[in-house]
């Protein structure tokens, strides 16, 4: 077993471990704490894959943007950020169904390449050439759903809006 | 160089897939059910990134990740307009718990 590979499997356990904590604790800020570690572990898993600039975007949207606005949210809507959520069991039934979702993704595995694929590195400078040359146009759309978007949220939260 | 199994990428991916479907099909508080759908659409994310990673050409892989960045910038334009939902919602309802969400007009 590779060094790389070794890494890999301790990020994956990581990754699902804080992902399965972050929603079943009690306490919201704690699932804030979880899901941080969580991206973070992810951003870690974009550098073992040589894809430094998505590691970084990954850190600085999900890791530092997402988890401040969900914090933020938590905060304004209740009264004690640190009171608890009520209790909500495991359904059976949506448990199976996870399950089942997992177990169909899994039997495609036979489907793939086995044995160990050479990852490839690519340098960022061909990253941005590559986005804002032939994928210009689905950074523009991005833009523009992003101008909807914070229209549209700006007149959700307005003051005094009947 | 390094070098990986692409089996075990989809597996990690496959579960945060269920994961978040998981916390979908459960949770009722509205800020739980943006960060379910946060896993699941890193999971998705991270698709990307593997499959770029183990693309034949450059090319394809450098449009693999162009599309990893625009969904990262999409998934968290989503969870900006959630989180106007939950403030809106709260006003009106005094709870985020979605089960209380029976109106379409907030």
């Amino acid at each position: 077993m590779s060094l790389a590979e070794i890494a890999f499997v301790l990020l994956a356990v990581v990754s699902v471990v804080t992902a399965i904590a972050a929603l079943l604790v009690r306490e919201l800020v704690h699932t804030i704490l979880w899901i941080a570690v969580f991206f973070v572990d992810l951003s870690a898993i974009y550098f073992l894959l040589e894809a430094p600039f998505l590691g970084v975007l990954q850190l600085g949207v999900y890791a530092g943007a997402v988890t401040v606005l969900l914090l933020f949210g938590i905060m304004v809507t209740r009264k004690r950020i640190f009171s608890r959520e009520a209790a909500t069991g495991i359904g059976p039934i949506p448990t199976v169904l996870a399950l089942l979702t997992v177990i169909f993704l899994a039997t495609a595995f036979g489907e793939l390449p086995q044995g160990s694929v050479t990852i490839r590195s690519y340098d960022p400078a061909l990253l941005s050439v590559n986005l804002f040359g032939p994928n210009g146009p689905w950074l523009l759309l991005l833009g523009l759903i992003m101008l909807a978007a914070v229209s549209g949220a700006i007149y959700l939260v307005r003051e005094g809006r009947e | 160089m390094t070098s990986l199994e692409p089996t075990e990428f989809l597996a990690l991916s496959g579960a945060l897939l269920g994961i978040g479907l998981f916390g979908i099909l459960t949770r009722r508080n509205f800020v739980l059910l943006l960060i379910s759908i946060e896993i699941a659409t890193n999971a998705a994310i991270l698709n990307f990134v593997y499959f770029a990673a183990f693309a034949p050409s450059a090319p394809l892989g450098l449009t693999g990740q162009s599309i990893a960045v625009v969904v990262i910038g999409f998934a968290a334009t989503e969870v900006a307009v959630g989180l106007a939902i939950v403030l809106a919602l709260n006003r009106a309802k005094g709870t985020i718990n979605v089960a209380n969400a029976t109106e379409l007009r907030l």
